[in-house]
C-alpha cells in the first residue's frame, strides 16, 4: 500500500455517508450529496490509478468528472420542468 | 523530501473532504450543503494534482497532464452545477414546491 491507494481508499470510504443520505434526504438535498459523491469518486479514480501505477486509467476520472456532471444536469432539468406550467 | 510532500499532501485532501462530507451530512438547509458540496472542488483536486507532479520523475508526462485536466474540469464544471442546482431551489421555494 502507498500514499496514493490510502488517500483513494478513504475517498472511496467517504461515499457512505454521502450514499446514505442520497437515499434518505429530501430530492433535492440528495441531488447535492450526489454532486458531492461524484467529485469525491472522480478524484478516488485519479488517487487509484496512480496507486496502482496504471496511468492510463487518470482518464477515467477525466471521463467521469464530464459525465457526472451532465448527469447531474439531466436532474436539474427535470426539477425545472416540474416549474413549467 | 518529495515522498514526505506528497504524503502530505494527500493528508490534507483526505482531511478536507471529509470535512466537506460533514458539512453536506450535516448540513441544515440545501444551500448550507451546497455550499460544503461546492468546496468538495476548490481545493482538494489541485492538492491532487501537486501530490502526482511531485511524484513523476518528469512533469511533462500523461498522468499530471490528466490530473491538471481533472482539477480544472471539476473546478468550473462543479461551480456551474452548483450554481444550477442553488437556481432551481430557489425557483421551487418561491413557487412553494417541495425541495
Amino acid at each position: 500500500m502507498n500514499a496514493f491507494l490510502w488517500a483513494g481508499t478513504a475517498l472511496v470510504a467517504l461515499e457512505l455517508p454521502l450514499l446514505l443520505l442520497a437515499t434518505r434526504a429530501p430530492r433535492l438535498d440528495a441531488l447535492v450529496a450526489v454532486e458531492a459523491g461524484a467529485s469525491i469518486w472522480t478524484l478516488a479514480l485519479v488517487l487509484l490509478s496512480q496507486g496502482f501505477h496504471r496511468s492510463a486509467y487518470t482518464v477515467l476520472g477525466l471521463a467521469a468528472a464530464v459525465l457526472s456532471f451532465a448527469g447531474s444536469m439531466v436532474f436539474v432539468r427535470f426539477f425545472e420542468r416540474e416549474l413549467d406550467p | 523530501m518529495r515522498t514526505a510532500a506528497v504524503d502530505v499532501l494527500l493528508a490534507v485532501t483526505v482531511a478536507s473532504e471529509a470535512l466537506c462530507v460533514l458539512g453536506v451530512f450535516a448540513g441544515a438547509t440545501v444551500y448550507d450543503r451546497l455550499h460544503y458540496a461546492g468546496a468538495t472542488t476548490s481545493v482538494p483536486p489541485f492538492l491532487v494534482f501537486l501530490a502526482i507532479l511531485l511524484k513523476q520523475p518528469h512533469p511533462y508526462t500523461n498522468p499530471v497532464w490528466n490530473a491538471l485536466f481533472v482539477a480544472v474540469a471539476l473546478f468550473f464544471l462543479n461551480g456551474v452545477l452548483t450554481h444550477a442546482i442553488a437556481r432551481v431551489a430557489r425557483q421551487r421555494e418561491a413557487n412553494d414546491l417541495e425541495l
